[in-house]
């Protein structure tokens, strides 16, 4: 009885200290900042659909947020976890209360929720990342790993001795499908008979399920790994059994040093430093973004190859890869260029049933990629919605 | 003159009650105001800003009230359920098959237009109440504890949906991301003005917790509910089955969740995605709405409102100072921390003892 009494003096006390704490700080007021009269100030919201440190999606996009504010006309605030059901909300306050004049909404489930606030306020410019639904003020983005998967492709045919190599994906959507057909479409380029062993996770951040699913393909015997989803478990743990993996999204060079051999890395600073850059010079403006379908690939400087910005291929690794170094690099300089003369969706492509899916010269077309749902050949495991 | 802390037998009246859980907000409000400290952050400024943009804002009074509706629903079925002594935590559970349910009438079962949304939520009635009804089954013919069974089914019934939206559901028009296909026009809820009230979801919530009223002081039903309350054993000898008035209870508060589910599905995101993202754990919310408004359904009006307010609120200050939204979860989970403290601390007293005493 007494300790409980003298716990609760201790927090009315604290409760009085604090409240004395708040007058003090209260009273002095911090003096309103007033900067040198800038001619046009732009405040731009980012809505995330995870935790900003979630070493993925949300992580990058707020990397780039950051980028961003240091531009002297740019003024952000974001908001995180946000449900997908509270878009229009969550826009409505940002534009209301906080007075956004350009709304970014980065993940897909935002979609209706952006359109739906952009009739609401046709004057304010939004963007929405993954969608395909666009308005005279609502454009969408991507940035696309699918060349750079083609790249550590080539990388993980040249190192496998088994001809297995594993790959984690999150969900069996066309965005995952498209990484895992790039990525075998470059294993089988130099290594023609290997195969690609997909597990699926069901989640985007599930530390033990990727960890299952990688200690499951081992098992099959696999020896090189891959995945597409937030973690850097299939690294971990692939390094941890002594095999070579490649880190997606974020940086994973430093998770092992000894193992990463390359990876996909996205820069989302380059889109949103181009798109404000064009919103504050007055060309796009939230009248003519019906037909602003912003790409990113290779080309465009939106993703990088490398597990580390700066290093596309592990120095510890480019004497194990041969030959294929040297291709890896010839294949990243025809994808950079302004022309892509080189793309690896090009036909003639079967899929794993035998069933031609591009014809000889094609190229598949942004369409085709961004709803696609056949497994490459050499694609091993479950395959929902194959057609 | 010393004094004491003892039990205080009488139940506590109703300006103890209300005037505790206000201090308990004040001294919430104190402690994450110290947290607003450490972030440099002056808490009386964040307090007004937060007030203005919420109470003092026509946009915030209307996202709680939205926030509120199926935290009503769940809410006012629970006190009904929790006076019996059954202890539904499946609240959740039963708004994801009443979304599912809605969401069958909407997408796939041809009911002509006009007929669409009394079906909706008819259906959400159905799928929410046998959900509930399952459990009393379990615990009436085999005694399995009502809070594991309510609970794992909750499970279940996410996972149903997960299967239902990457599998034979998965909407055409979405290439190939894991959501039902829009629901049609006919089949979405009207809003109140501008705002995103879906004002057809408030007013059965309004009548339910008017009904559950009239139960528990007219009906026979309500009787027998303050019957077992008291002592299930008197109520067996007086003829009260105790599981026939739980099947009964446990069917509508199921089936209000159930509405609660198809309101959020039909009102708000016009389709079926991940049910973290339908439910949100409305359900386990509801469970301290019931609570904090004792055995009166009248008083879950003002609690369902105080929570929707506390979410409101978090969001708002998330946006306007830019804190992590872990920061965030955190001051509404100490709001709810000290609502509840002050719940057991109305039970004592503190009794001055004399000096000769």
């Amino acid at each position: 009885m007494r300790k409980t009494l003298l716990f609760t003096g201790v927090l009315i006390l604290a409760c009085l200290f604090f409240t004395g704490l708040v007058f003090a700080t209260g009273e002095k007021g911090a003096p309103e900042v007033s900067g040198p009269a800038a001619e046009k100030i732009i405040k731009v919201g980012f809505i995330y659909v995870g935790p900003i440190g979630d070493m993925g999606w949300t992580h990058a996009h707020n990397q780039a947020r950051l980028m961003v504010e240091k531009l002297p006309w740019v003024e952000t605030i974001y908001q995180e976890s946000v449900p997908e059901g509270d878009t229009l909300s969550t826009i409505e306050r940002m534009i209301q209360q906080e007075k956004c004049d350009v709304v970014f909404t980065t993940s897909f489930g935002f979609m209706d929720g952006t359109i739906d606030a952009a009739r609401k306020f046709p004057n304010i410019i939004m963007a929405h990342a993954s969608g395909f639904k666009r308005a005279p003020n609502v454009a969408t983005y991507m940035a696309d790993f699918y060349q750079v998967y083609y790249l550590n492709g080539l990388m993980a045919g040249a190192l496998t001795k088994t001809g297995k190599i594993g790959y984690v994906g999150a969900f069996p959507i066309p965005e995952v499908k498209r990484h895992i057909n790039a990525y075998t479409i470059g294993v089988r380029e130099v290594n023609p008979d290997a195969e690609v062993h997909v597990r699926w996770i069901g989640a985007w951040f599930d530390p033990p399920a990727a960890t299952e699913a990688t200690m499951a393909l081992i098992d099959e015997g696999c020896d090189v790994f891959a995945f597409t989803e937030d973690t850097s478990t299939v690294v971990e743990v692939a390094a941890k059994n002594g095999f070579p993996s490649f880190g997606h999204y974020s940086p994973m060079y430093d998770a092992s040093p000894d193992y990463v051999v390359s990876g996909q890395l996205v820069h989302w600073d380059v889109f949103y430093l181009r798109f404000l850059g064009l919103v504050y010079s007055g060309i796009l403006n939230s009248g003519n973004l019906e037909n602003l379908d912003y790409w990113g690939l290779l080309r465009e400087g939106d993703v990088e190859l490398g597990a580390k910005p700066g290093m596309p291929v592990n120095p510890a690794w480019i004497g194990r890869l041969g030959d294929t170094h040297d291709l890896v690099l010839k294949r990243l300089e025809q994808m950079k260029n302004p022309q892509m003369v080189f793309d690896p969706f090009t036909g003639p492509l079967y899929d794993r049933k035998g069933n031609l899916v591009l014809p000889a010269g094609a190229r598949a077309d942004y369409l085709h990629l961004l709803t696609i749902e056949w497994a490459a050949k050499g694609v091993v495991g479950p395959w929902p919605n194959e057609p | 003159m010393g004094f004491r802390i003892e039990k205080n037998p009488a139940v506590p009246s109703r300006m103890v009650v209300f005037s505790f859980s206000v201090l308990s907000l004040f001294l919430a409000s104190a402690v994450i105001g110290i947290i607003f400290l450490a972030y440099g952050i002056n808490p009386i400024r964040a307090y007004t800003d937060v007030l203005s943009k919420t109470l003092g804002s026509f946009y915030g009074l209307s996202e709680i009230i939205r926030k509120s509706i199926p935290l009503l629903l769940c809410g006012a079925g629970l006190l009904l359920v929790f006076r019996t002594s059954f202890w539904n935590i499946g609240a959740e559970g039963q708004i994801l098959m009443g979304a599912l349910a809605a969401t069958w009438a909407a997408l796939f079962s041809n009911f002509p237009d006009f007929l669409l949304i009394p079906c909706l939520f008819l259906f959400g009635f159905i799928a929410g109440a046998v959900w509930g009804f399952i459990p009393t089954v379990l615990k009436s013919r085999f005694r399995i504890s009502e809070v594991i069974t309510t609970l794992m089914m909750n499970y279940i019934a996410l996972y149903i949906v997960l299967f239902l939206i990457h599998g034979p559901w998965k909407g055409k028009t979405m290439r190939g991301f894991a959501y039902t296909d829009k629901f049609p026009a006919s089949a979405s809820l009207p809003l109140i003005g501008n705002t995103r009230i879906h004002w057809p979801t408030l007013i059965i919530a309004l009548i339910l917790v008017a009904a559950i009223y009239i139960i528990l002081t007219r009906a026979k039903l309500g009787y027998e509910i303050k019957v077992i309350s008291q002592s299930p054993k008197a109520g067996r000898y007086a003829g009260i089955s105790y599981f026939k008035t739980v099947f009964w209870v446990m069917i509508i508060s199921g089936g209000a969740a159930g509405l609660a589910g198809a309101g959020e599905v039909a009102g708000i995101h016009h389709l079926l995605r991940h049910p973290n993202q339908i439910s949100m754990g409305y359900g386990y919310t509801a469970i301290l709405v019931a609570w904090l408004a004792r055995s009166n359904p009248v008083i879950t009006i003002m609690t369902a409102l105080l929570m929707a307010f506390i979410f409101v609120a978090g969001d708002t200050i998330q946006l306007s100072f830019g804190l992590p939204s872990q920061i965030v979860n955190v001051s509404t989970g100490l709001i709810l921390f000290f609502l509840i403290l002050s719940e057991g601390m109305m039970r004592y007293r503190i009794s001055w003892k004399s000096k000769e005493g």
